[in-house]
């Protein structure tokens, strides 16, 4: 790709988004500013902002090249990204909005009362949040590598410092314009490359499929799943977006029930249409990328497709604006991720000031670039997906249960979500530390989401039913709360 | 330890009325149905477009633009689905909602 080009692309991302945070500034000013934009936030924007704040590196990166390398059953990614979003509709929408809670722990301590679940929320939600941030930075690295040939802690080290100064000037007020601004960023930043290259092929009588060629099995190295695989991969999917932090967040800036179910609608919509366009470069990438699963950057498929369907000029100028979309994704995710772990820190270690709020921030910014370096690069959908499995085994059946079942204790929930975050977490551990596991046990270690979800909600109604709940007047008076219209 | 003031749930309901009590348990139980409903009936779909593929191999030879069924159905036609489910079921939620609103209110 064209260094300087590629440079000046990465530039215009990281000064717009510096600017429209800054812009930000003079309207953000108390506490509740900070937090959640004052709650209110327009169905429209708010689901712009939840798009751009979910498509990472994962959905526009890593589905084209998770489509180069496995092929149909790839497909499964973003159908799972984007009915998550669904369930998260049908299930916890309006509800959660009608708790009134700005964070999950503050959810948790709502619903059940206590320090204890409090306090695992807390520290799950952290856990969750740094690690979701760790692929978004492999993402900056290895766009910022064939860009511009630069060393991998370079990418990383940008995108924390972008991140950190938006964050630390505007909070989350200005964080929801960046948002909106950066989803329809990666939309046309994908869109416009995709009509000149479709373009070029339909003049120049070269198929785009190769003749239906590109549609065949994948390169031995990244055969298909099997069928557990794809079913467990569709329930970490369906059910993790529920306990992702950064989404979850979003729904408190709506000013009511009703229009967080509406939000979510737009949403299911906007990611609908997003996805069309990966999907479409991970097929063009199966006939005109073909040597870069060997080289181990198929993540890249969507970087170098335009320049090598289009060439010259053309193709320096699309590819520019391709990898200037990615740091949009990079940036976008990662701060959404920095805001919300940074409340959940500074209400849990600071009471909740704005002050506390910026050194959580920082603290946030520094611990996944830690993480980050001493880390290898994974193929980016694969370990989004287990951040998935893992949020789905203890966030997603502490609101599903807190939601929907009166029976809920606090004990056992804490039981749940703990026994879920040790069996999900150990799996992932072990299936990364043995790579050359027999078939069976390989499979549940790599996709542990089949069995880790009943396990917790399993463990987390046993415990429920051996502890006494709060109060039955409590119980019902939290249950009013969630589910009746506010007006 | 303290939450940004909002965080605690302000009173909305006054003292413990029975009757209250009764329609919310109602609303909740038709707003789980609707969701369980809606939930299975998705997936049911899925699973099913999941089963027809693995069982159906011939399907691969039926192609559209030299794009194969099987591509098309889960690349572009499974959203359409997902968003006509989604505006269908807030509908439905929100129609439970004024039902309970009536109600309560007599």
């Amino acid at each position: 790709m064209n260094t300087a080009l590629s440079l000046a692309a990465i530039a215009a991302v990281c000064a717009a988004t510096a600017l429209i945070a800054i812009n930000g500034l003079r309207i953000s000013r108390t506490t509740d500013d900070f937090y959640v934009a004052s709650r209110t936030v327009r169905p429209w924007w708010n689901a712009s902002a939840i798009g751009g704040e979910y498509l990472s590196a994962a959905s526009f990166l890593g589905v084209a090249g998770l489509i180069v390398l496995a092929g149909q059953d790839a497909l499964w990614f973003p159908i799972g990204y984007t009915a998550g979003y669904l369930m998260l509709l049908l299930f916890v929408a309006a509800p959660l909005r009608r708790s009134g809670a700005y964070t999950l722990p503050d959810f948790a301590q709502i619903r059940l009362g206590g320090r204890a679940v409090r306090t695992t929320t807390g520290a799950l939600v952290v856990v969750v949040g740094w690690l979701y941030i760790v692929p978004q930075l492999h993402g900056a690295a290895l766009a910022l590598g064939i860009a511009a040939g630069a060393p991998g802690w370079v990418g990383a080290g940008l995108v924390m410092t972008v991140v950190c100064v938006t964050v630390l000037s505007g909070g989350m007020r200005s964080i929801t314009f960046v948002q909106a601004f950066q989803y329809w960023l990666k939309l046309v930043s994908l869109a416009v490359p995709l009509v000149f290259v479709l373009l070029r092929l339909g003049a120049t009588g070269i198929s785009p499929t190769a003749e239906g060629a590109a549609f065949g099995p994948g390169p031995a190295t990244g055969a298909g799943f099997g069928l557990y695989g794809t079913i467990s991969l569709i329930l970490a999917l369906l059910l993790g977006t529920l306990g992702l932090p950064h989404v979850l967040v979003r729904f408190y800036t709506n000013p009511d029930g009703p229009s967080a179910r509406r939000t979510t609608v737009l949403v299911v919509g906007l990611l609908s249409l997003f996805y069309l366009l990966p999907i479409a470069f991970g097929i063009l990438g199966r006939t005109f990328a073909t040597d870069l699963p060997e080289a181990g950057t198929a993540d890249a498929t969507v970087l170098l497709v335009p320049e090598r369907i289009l060439g010259g000029t053309a193709g320096d100028l699309l590819g520019a604006l391709v990898l200037g979309g990615a740091f949009a994704s990079f940036l976008s995710t990662s701060s959404g991720l920095v805001v919300s772990v940074a409340g959940v820190i500074s209400q849990g270690l600071f009471r909740g000031t704005v002050r506390g709020f910026r050194i959580a921030t920082v603290l946030s910014c520094t611990v996944p670039l830690a993480l980050a370096l001493v880390s290898g690069s994974n193929a980016l959908a694969g370990s989004v997906g287990a951040v998935f499995a893992f949020t789905a085994s203890t966030l997603c059946p502490l609101l599903l249960l807190g939601i929907w079942w009166r029976g809920l204790t606090s004990a056992g929930a804490v039981a749940g979500m703990v026994t879920g975050a040790i069996a999900c977490g150990t799996a992932l551990l072990s299936a990364a530390a043995f790579p050359d596991l027999p078939p069976p046990a390989r499979d549940l270690f790599s996709q542990p989401a089949a069995w880790t979800i009943p396990l917790a909600f399993a463990v987390m109604v046993g415990a429920s039913r051996a502890t006494r709940a709060r109060g039955e007047e409590a119980i019902d008076r939290v249950m009013a709360r969630l589910h009746t219209p506010e007006s | 330890m303290t939450a940004p003031a909002g965080a605690q749930p302000p009173p909305r309901a006054k003292a413990p009325d029975p009757a209250a009590n009764f329609y919310v348990r109602s609303l909740v139980r038709s707003q789980l149905r609707l969701a369980l409903s809606v939930a299975l009936g998705f997936l049911v779909a899925l699973v099913g477009l999941a089963l027809l593929l693995a069982l159906w191999p011939d399907i691969y030879r039926l192609r559209l633009f030299t794009i194969p069924l099987p591509w098309i159905a889960l690349g572009i036609g499974v959203y359409p689905l997902m968003l006509a489910t989604a505006i269908l079921f807030n509908r439905a939620a929100a129609r439970n909602e004024a039902r309970y609103r009536k109600i309560a209110r007599q």
